[in-house]
């Protein structure tokens, strides 16, 4: 087996070296992928959408259907993990963890045993509990605020700058899952629960697809965001360049909800009790 | 409203797999009856679509209304139109079909399952619509994904045969995506239309024919076609029963659809099938699939294994058809895609019923099962003698264009081959209808020799279902003529004869 994969990877690797020397010139710009497509968008991004940034014009609408389905791509990862991953039978098998919180004393309360659940005086903690956090704590509580605010510019931005939903949504995921980390799951659930990120990172998805459905239903082709002018008071190029924001908070939204849906399925193995 | 057919018949089951989740967040009874709608409502409009492409001809569509190359767009003629039908029909059977077997083994995930079986039949149904060379790749990953996620959830070796899985699939779909990205970087495109258009001026370059090379291997990899089948009968055996009846038919048959779409309408039939000249070896492969896929399947009792052995050799009638490069072997194996498609549907839902009654998938338990079951046994063996290619069941013509193809192209091992394969899965099919019908069916309370003759069916939308794609098998067969005269002979290009 080892030497039929090594005969494999040599042919695949003789196979690249052949191509190789018809290859374009590095950075020729007389070079068949710079001449043919390439000048179109460079030359007519700016008036046909009304975008600064080619890339974000390129992406959200000439190629804004590939687009769509990325995010749908990763909506379904997040759907695959949840399939795959959540057990919704709890087993109450394994003990809790409780912590009185003036004396400091834990209970550890075994299958059976009756729960402190609702209790002032009792914190339930994680296994993996750390004592003394509270500079972790407080750093993140510092820095979660500015990090959401930062993913909001990146989205809101992608028009001008390097951005967009895909880069906002996971920043903003980020903070989340730090949030989660620092302090620990269920007081994330509290923050944002397992069916509000299923629900946010479907009405993500359905965001970008709405969009396109009502250009279609207003006469246009799916995903022509020329058509929404009416609706959205301006003329069909603006329009363009509003429909780009529309699908970038969609995906945002998608991006952001379905990062976190993975955070909670693989930190707990599925079980949505405790995390890391 | 018939101008959007071809973003519809994605758009309908893309825009459902979000409502499905979000509705059964609300309550979980209400993932199946929108799936069936819109799988219901994406059938009708590719019907309407084929209806349409046979008028009309070639339909387009441009999505967000720019115009192709600057743009995606779709471009529907009759391949595309023919086996989005076929795919839409599997897609909608097989959910009616299984709906209480799934109940049953995902009483509490039914949102997440509905949710990705529909996002994996908008990712098939994608791949075979657009016109984009990017753009399939993009669905291509859904399917994938999906497929990767239903596979796996089952007991026993179904996580770690889906691991498996995962890493074929995606090595594969990789090479395809590294000769797309050969492709642009010598023609600056990536609408297949266009690329046709300016590919050859640039035959002699040495990036298309590596590009030509890396794109087959992998759409070879993601067929599992012989030598690169490694993944699939570890994947389709240990699926859950359900997933197993819908990817067995429709993704092997996809991805050949693409091959046909790449071979023929981006690189042209000139280049793919003269100057590289490798129809002989590719036909010389599709042989030792066929026998290699016909022998393991007889190695093997387990009726779930047997039947993706077989599809195994089905892979290579479809290549090797292909691969004759004329128009009898190309039309026999665009037919093939549709009749085998049923077929396998057709083979996998009654392993289901019976996996279902029986509780194991050994060809040794399924003595008396005539007796026990008849409905489902009679729908087998009609799907067994289409497998075998028996008249007048579809199986026989397309397996019939397939010969002339090869008598034709003078290939006479593939004749052989089709002839040995159809020979040995006589004896796979009738050696399960010997046990289950001239065997007693064991009581398990100890062997006291009388008959235990309690009819006990597969539910009742489970036999529908069954009869449904038995009548299918035939009506495709008594059709096959119209099929290949009105749809098929227009699919290839004039050039091939």
């Amino acid at each position: 087996m080892r030497f039929l994969a090594l005969i494999t990877i040599l042919m695949v690797g003789g196979l690249l070296f052949y191509g190789t020397p018809d290859f374009p010139a590095w950075g020729d710009p007389e070079s068949p992928a710079s001449l043919h497509v390439s000048p179109y968008y460079i030359e007519h991004a700016v008036e046909d959408t009304a975008v600064p940034n080619i890339v974000t014009a390129v992406l959200a609408d000439y190629r804004g259907y590939d687009t769509m389905f990325e995010t749908a791509v990763i909506f379904s990862a997040g759907i695959a993990c949840l399939f795959l991953l959540r057990i919704y039978r709890r087993k109450s098998t394994t003990t809790r963890l409780y912590r009185h919180n003036l004396t400091g004393i834990t209970l550890r309360i075994a299958k059976g045993g009756k729960l402190p659940e609702g209790s002032a005086e009792f914190e339930r903690i994680d296994s993996l509990w750390v004592p003394y956090d509270m500079i972790i704590k407080v750093t993140s509580r510092l820095v979660v605020p500015f990090v959401q605010l930062f993913a909001l510019y990146v989205i809101a931005h992608g028009h001008h700058s390097p951005g967009g939903g895909f880069q906002g949504g996971v920043i903003f995921g980020a903070a989340i899952i730090l949030y989660a980390i620092s302090n620990d799951l269920r007081r994330a659930f509290r923050r944002l629960n397992e069916k509000a990120a299923l629900l946010a990172s479907a009405a993500g998805v359905l965001l970008y697809a709405g969009t396109g459905l009502m250009c279609l239903l207003l006469g246009g082709n799916f995903l022509d965001y020329s058509k929404l002018a009416d609706l959205l008071y301006t003329d069909a190029i603006m329009a363009r360049s509003h429909g780009i924001l529309i699908v970038e908070i969609g995906v945002g939204l998608a991006v952001m909800a379905v990062m976190v849906s993975l955070y909670y399925n693989l930190s707990s193995a599925g079980r949505h009790d405790e995390g890391l | 409203m018939s101008a959007h057919f071809p973003g519809l018949v994605i758009i309908i089951p893309l825009v459902a797999a979000f409502l499905i989740l979000i509705g059964a967040l609300l309550d979980r009874r209400l993932a199946f009856p929108l799936t069936a709608l819109a799988l219901l409502g994406s059938l009708l409009t590719a019907i309407g679509l084929l209806g349409k492409v046979i008028q009309t001809g070639v339909v387009e569509y441009h999505l967000a209304g720019w115009a192709p190359p600057v743009g995606i767009a779709y471009r529907v003629d009759h391949l595309n139109a023919l086996v989005l039908v076929a795919v839409a029909t599997v897609a909608f059977v097989n959910l009616m079909g299984t709906r209480e077997l799934v109940k049953g083994l995902f009483e509490d995930r039914l949102g997440p399952f509905y949710t990705l079986y529909i996002l994996l039949i908008a990712g098939l149904q994608g791949i075979v619509v657009t016109g984009d060379a990017f753009n399939l790749y993009v669905l291509l990953e859904i399917a994938a994904l999906t497929g990767y996620a239903l596979v796996g959830m089952s007991e026993g070796r179904a996580p770690l045969s889906s691991l498996n899985y995962i890493f074929i699939g995606t090595v594969g779909a990789s090479l395809y995506l590294l000769g797309v990205g050969y492709l642009y970087l010598v023609t600056g495109t990536l609408n297949m239309a266009d690329l046709a258009v300016r590919l050859p001026a640039l035959y002699p370059s040495k990036v298309v024919v590596s590009a030509f090379v890396i794109c087959l291997v992998g759409l070879c990899i993601k067929m599992g076609f012989f030598p690169m089948h490694a993944w699939l009968p570890n994947a389709y055996s240990h699926a859950p029963d359900p997933v197993s009846s819908l990817v067995a038919p429709l993704v092997t048959k996809v991805m050949i659809y693409v091959m046909i779409r790449m071979m023929l309408f981006v690189f042209t039939p000139a280049f793919a099938f003269d100057q590289m000249a490798i129809s002989e070896p590719m036909v010389w492969l599709a042989i030792a699939a066929i026998v290699a896929g016909s022998f393991m399947a007889l190695s093997t009792r387990r009726l779930k294994r047997m039947l993706t052995y077989i599809i195994v050799a089905e892979v290579g009638y479809m290549v090797g058809g292909f691969w004759l490069g004329n128009r009898l072997g190309i039309s026999g194996a665009i037919l093939h895609i549709v009749n085998d498609a049923i077929m396998t549907l057709c083979v996998f839902l009654s392993a289901a019923a019976i996996i279902s009654k029986v509780g194991s998938d050994a060809i040794d338990d399924m003595q008396g099962l005539f007796k026990k079951m008849p409905v489902t046994m009679g729908v087998f063996v009609v799907a067994g003698l289409s497998i075998i290619g028996v008249p007048p069941t579809c199986g026989f013509f397309s397996k019939w264009y397939l010969i002339s193809g090869a008598v034709a192209a003078g290939q006479y091992g593939f004749m052989a081959a089709l002839l040995l394969s159809s020979l040995i899965n006589l004896v796979l099919f009738f050696r399960i209808f010997e046990i289950a019908y001239f065997e007693p069916f064991h009581d398990h309370h100890g062997d006291h020799g009388h008959f235990v003759s309690a009819v006990q069916e597969a539910p009742f939308e489970m036999l529908v279902t069954l009869v449904v794609t038995a009548v299918l098998l035939f009506a495709l067969g008594i059709y096959a003529g119209d099929i290949v005269s009105q749809i098929i002979d227009h699919a290839i290009p004039v050039g091939i004869t």
